[in-house]
């Protein structure tokens, strides 16, 4: 093997080149995630740090398109380029990286938030990102225009009625259709149905922290007579949308649909803030529950859904340096002034003041103020399980029906045990 | 328009009308293929907003073209200039090893006639079936391991892509090049040998600059790949090494739920631009070569 | 003797080398990972025998996935020769413009398939179906795309739209190489065009075939970029009582297999599988055109 060794050491000389020298004055701290969204804003802020805190640089990489984090996140490893801090996104992503990820109990952030990830062993490791969170989201003029209070909507038959009330109006209210859905597996949009718009199966109607529901789905016991409801619900909302969005389109299609007032409702989350200013939605917009039940509830459905961690196996230097920067992003004035204003994000973190400026991210504030909210289960689900099993489900029930829709999602709960 | 001679097609009077339908409908399939790039062009320069609600509208501002490729050039994100340069660092390095090296290897295979040169060829060639997905993961892992021993690092340097580009490369060009020396007549190997020249010597004076329009072909068909490569540049060099490619660039501006897709576009209209032009270029010396061809 | 030996040795190092490295050992890795339960991340490897390769079988998604691949690789082997031949027969006739036509015609190679993936993903299911809707054809009416049957002859047209310039510019190479005597020859004697074609430039370029056709075979086989960005797999259907994705290639479902769901193992397993097809194929497809060589 030696041989063979020097032999590549010959031929990497033969090509003639000379390998980069390597550096290293200051502590240098990557960050790689995975919300192009907030790229801008991340990247600005870390610069700002980096200038004003002699000694560390701070430099960001996002990552999207074709390479999914995971896999890049990987090649990273087995490259020798473990950035500093990354980003989980659930249960997975903790145990497939656990021997990666430091414990940050004792830092100064976590004292100020509900929302940090917890290790089994209840350790604080992941730092929450922001907060995300969804429902039914309406466009408040054209409600208005039918007459239709969005306080009202706290039950199956109130959202059933108000949709046909929509319908019949198309013409009047200058809609295509009542509401935008997209559960393309081409299109991308496999997650808005099979993961958000499911949630409120796993969710819907229970206490924040209770998971029986998702528990027992999880654990193949599927409970039919909640997924009968469910299902009626979804089906509901694919009849009164655009078939071509629904099977083809992709986030834009979506999207667009909504921000040009060419749909009542839309089945989105407060991520969509940002598109619809650029496409110039001045509308009012708010969230009304996923309603399956006769059941009245009001509550949305929010989570942090993602979480920074820092490298367990860099060096203590930067440990202790990625720590800090973490601190200075949760509980300084510049740090909440990137999660609000600049990253337009919800905050979850207590000691932030700022109110963010889009109108489904307020909502959300509100929502978390008034309570009565959802858990997200979905990111709990095994890795691929929800894209590459439900997600061909989910689609399928546009053009099948709710009783092969009812018995796919039984069998693919069953099959996992 | 020296082509003439190799034309299949003699001219006659007669045929003018059916060659006149003949050139429209050439022409218009000739529009009908570029069709796609008229969109990217078109969509470069447009806002994301537009982009969205009109995609298939004339831009309503193209000035809009030059305010997206500003905001790529200046994006602390792509490094644009760094990243083509190191495109172009790469893809020459490595096109230069490649053609060079799979000639020497090529000519030893076809001139040798013994059974262990077909199993070699043989295994060249089956090598060109191994889909990258099977190697890639435990590629990078094997080059850190070669790396840590020789204690040369080929993850994240250009010795190292240009390596890699070699092993994947040169299974292809070995095939092709295998196929062009194989028409090379052997009488003027065997003059030159006669006339005293050394094996080396031959095929530096004599075989090499005969395999001069093969080299443009297998120039062409390895630059296009490794220029648009994305996967063998993600796991070799990575994305927060020194080293980036246009492709990796590129990809910074896709998101996995969101899509800027006005810069996405006018990067790819970036990155296309001057691979094509290189192409326009070298076109001309296939048909040079491929002339002297038909002459001799 | 023997110094010819060594040199013939020393010409072939370099190749050898960096595909022993890049492709062999790396290969021999990724089936030595099959056998186990390696995951990328942890350290520890355990032996798993032949478990990785008897839960594939019974895998809907990969048996529609394998069975999906060979029909796309068949569609393919046939328009992109078949849309190539005739590229090439275009350009090489007396049409006017055509070495602007032949760089043209080229030009969709020079771009990465995940770029042009998604802009086809736009022209199938945004201009088409305006286009359709405007002039009342149902047929179009919804995409091609949604469509679990007509999905892959769509994908097949974007491949032959992005390949069968490149595959032109080999049965280019092969027509000029035919002497012009023969051609003009067989015009003197009375042949018509047709005529000339079947029986002067197909056999002539019986060679150009063998290369084409395995070209053809492997990439449409190994397609990636373009599955993952034009269809992402979609639309679903119904297989073996399940619902899975009807568009996604073996490539890709490998893919999905290592990074969505972490199987590493699995996904070694899965693409030493679809290694061993792979050549199997190629192998029967060479040695038949080759046969027909020397025949014609």
């Amino acid at each position: 093997m030696r041989k063979l060794m020097s032999l590549a050491l010959v031929a990497a000389l033969a090509i003639g080149l000379v390998a980069l020298p390597a550096q290293a004055q200051d502590v240098d701290i990557h960050v790689f995630q995975l919300k192009v969204e907030i790229n801008e804003a991340i990247s600005n802020f870390v610069k700002r740090y980096s200038e004003n805190t002699p000694g560390v640089n701070v430099t960001v990489e996002t990552i999207g398109g074709g390479a999914d984090y995971g896999g890049t996140l990987r090649a990273k490893l087995q490259a020798d380029q473990m950035p500093d801090i990354f980003m989980i996104e659930g249960k997975g992503g903790y145990e497939l990286w656990k021997d990666y990820i430091l414990d940050m109990s004792d830092a100064d952030w976590v004292k100020d938030t509900d929302l940090a990830y917890y290790s089994p062993e209840g350790a604080a490791v992941g730092f929450p990102i922001g907060i995300e969170g969804f429902g039914l989201g309406y466009n408040a003029d054209i409600l208005g225009k039918a007459g239709i209070d969005p306080a009202s909507l706290t039950t199956f038959s109130a959202t059933k009625a108000a949709f046909e009330k929509l319908d019949g109006m198309k013409a009047e209210l200058g809609i295509d259709n009542v509401v935008s859905v997209g559960t393309s597996v081409a299109g991308g949009l496999w997650w808005v149905t099979s993961q958000h718009v499911f949630n409120a199966f796993y969710a819907g109607y229970l206490d924040y922290n209770d998971a029986s529901v998702y528990e027992a789905t999880l654990a193949g016991d599927v409970d039919q007579e909640r997924l009968a409801a469910f299902a009626n619900y979804l089906k509901m909302l694919y009849d009164y949308s655009d078939p071509d969005v629904l099977i083809n389109g992709n986030y834009d299609a979506q999207i667009a649909a909504f921000a040009n007032g060419k749909t009542a409702f839309i089945t989105q989350g407060n991520w969509t803030d940002p598109n619809f200013e650029q496409l110039g939605a001045a509308f009012p917009r708010g969230f009304v529950s996923h309603n399956f039940l006769e059941e009245e509830s009001t509550g949305l459905y929010i989570a942090a859904p993602s979480w920074f961690v820092v490298n367990a196996q860099a060096s203590p230097e930067r440990q202790q340096a990625a720590v800090d920067f973490l601190n200075h992003m949760a509980l300084t004035e510049d740090g909440a002034k990137y999660i609000v204003e600049e990253a337009g994000m919800v905050p979850a973190f207590k000691s932030v003041t700022l109110v963010p400026k889009g109108d489904f991210s307020r909502a959300l504030v509100e929502a978390n103020a008034r309570g009565g909210n959802f858990n997200w289960y979905f990111g709990q689900n095994p890795d691929g399980f929800n894209v590459n099993t439900l997600g061909p489900i989910f689609e399928l029930l546009a053009t099948g029906t709710v009783e092969d829709f009812i018995a796919d999602v039984t069998l693919a709960f069953q099959e996992l045990n | 328009m020296t082509a003439k001679k190799i034309e299949a097609q003699p001219q006659t009077k007669k045929a003018f009308p059916r060659r006149l339908i003949g050139e429209a409908l050439v022409m218009l399939l000739f529009l009908l293929f570029m069709v796609p790039f008229f969109l990217v062009v078109i969509n470069s320069s447009k806002t994301s907003a537009e982009i969205i609600n009109s995609p298939v509208a004339w831009p309503a501002n193209w000035s809009q073209l030059i305010t997206n490729v500003t905001a790529i050039f200046t994006s602390p994100i792509v490094r644009y200039t760094s990243a083509f340069v190191d495109s172009l660092i790469i893809t020459v390095l490595s096109l230069a090893v490649i053609a060079f090296f799979s000639a020497m290897c090529a000519w030893v295979l076809v001139r040798t006639k013994k059974r262990w040169s077909t199993a070699v060829f043989l295994l060249f060639v089956s090598a060109m079936v191994i889909p990258f997905q099977v190697v890639m993961f435990p590629l990078v892992q094997w080059f850190r391991i070669i790396g840590d021993t020789i204690r040369l690092p080929l993850l994240g340097t250009y010795h190292g892509i240009v390596f890699a580009y070699l092993g994947f490369g040169c299974s292809m060009t070995i095939f092709i090049l295998h196929g062009f020396i194989k028409g090379v007549p052997l009488e003027l190997e065997e003059a030159a040998t006669i006339d005293g020249c050394g094996q080396a010597r031959t095929f530096f004076n004599i075989v090499l600059p005969l395999l001069m329009p093969a080299f443009v072909t297998v120039l062409i068909l390895n630059g296009i790949w490794i220029w648009n490569d994305y996967l063998l540049p993600l796991l070799v060099l990575g994305t927060s090494g020194g080293i980036k490619t246009i492709p990796l660039a590129v990809a910074a501006f896709a998101g996995a739920y969101v899509k800027q897709w006005d810069l996405i576009l006018t990067s790819t209209l970036l990155a296309m631009v001057p691979i094509i032009v290189l192409f326009l270029f070298a076109q001309r010396y296939i048909i040079k070569g491929m002339v002297e061809g038909a002459i001799k | 003797m023997k110094r010819r030996g060594i040199v013939d040795f020393a010409f072939m190092l370099p190749c050898l080398l960096a595909f022993a490295l890049v492709i062999l050992v790396p290969f021999g890795l990724g089936i030595y990972y099959a056998l186990t339960d390696w995951n990328g991340v942890r350290a520890e490897i355990n032996f798993v025998g032949f478990r990785n390769f008897q839960s594939m079988f019974t895998e809907p998604q990969f048996v529609y996935s394998f069975l999906i691949t060979l029909m796309y690789t068949a569609i393919n082997v046939v328009f992109v020769n078949v849309v190539g031949f005739a590229l090439a027969l275009m350009v090489t006739s007396g049409l006017k413009l055509r070495n602007f036509y032949r760089a043209g015609f080229f030009v969709p190679n020079l771009i990465g398939g995940l770029v042009l993936g998604y802009i086809w993903q736009f022209i199938f299911n945004n201009v088409f179906v305006d286009i359709s809707q405007t002039l009342g054809i149902a047929a179009l009416s919804s995409s091609l795309l949604s469509n679990k049957d007509t999905v892959i002859w769509a994908m097949s047209f974007v491949n032959t739209w992005q390949y069968a310039g490149y595959i032109m510019m080999i049965y280019v190479a092969a027509i000029q190489s035919i002497p012009s005597s023969l051609i003009e020859a067989a015009s003197v004697d009375g042949a018509g065009y047709f005529r000339r074609v079947r029986s002067i430039l197909i056999p002539m370029a019986a060679n150009a075939f063998t290369i084409t056709i395995f070209l053809t075979l492997t990439t449409s086989f190994k397609q990636y970029d373009l599955n993952f960005a034009l269809t992402n797999g979609g639309p679903a259907m119904r297989f073996m009582g399940r619902a899975i994705k009807s568009s996604q290639l073996l490539a890709m479902d490998i893919f999905s297999t290592a990074n969505s769901r972490n199987l590493l193992a699995e996904a070694q397993a899965k693409a030493v599988v679809f290694f061993i097809v792979l050549v199997v194929f190629s192998l029967i497809q060479v040695t038949v055109n080759k046969r027909r060589e020397v025949e014609a």
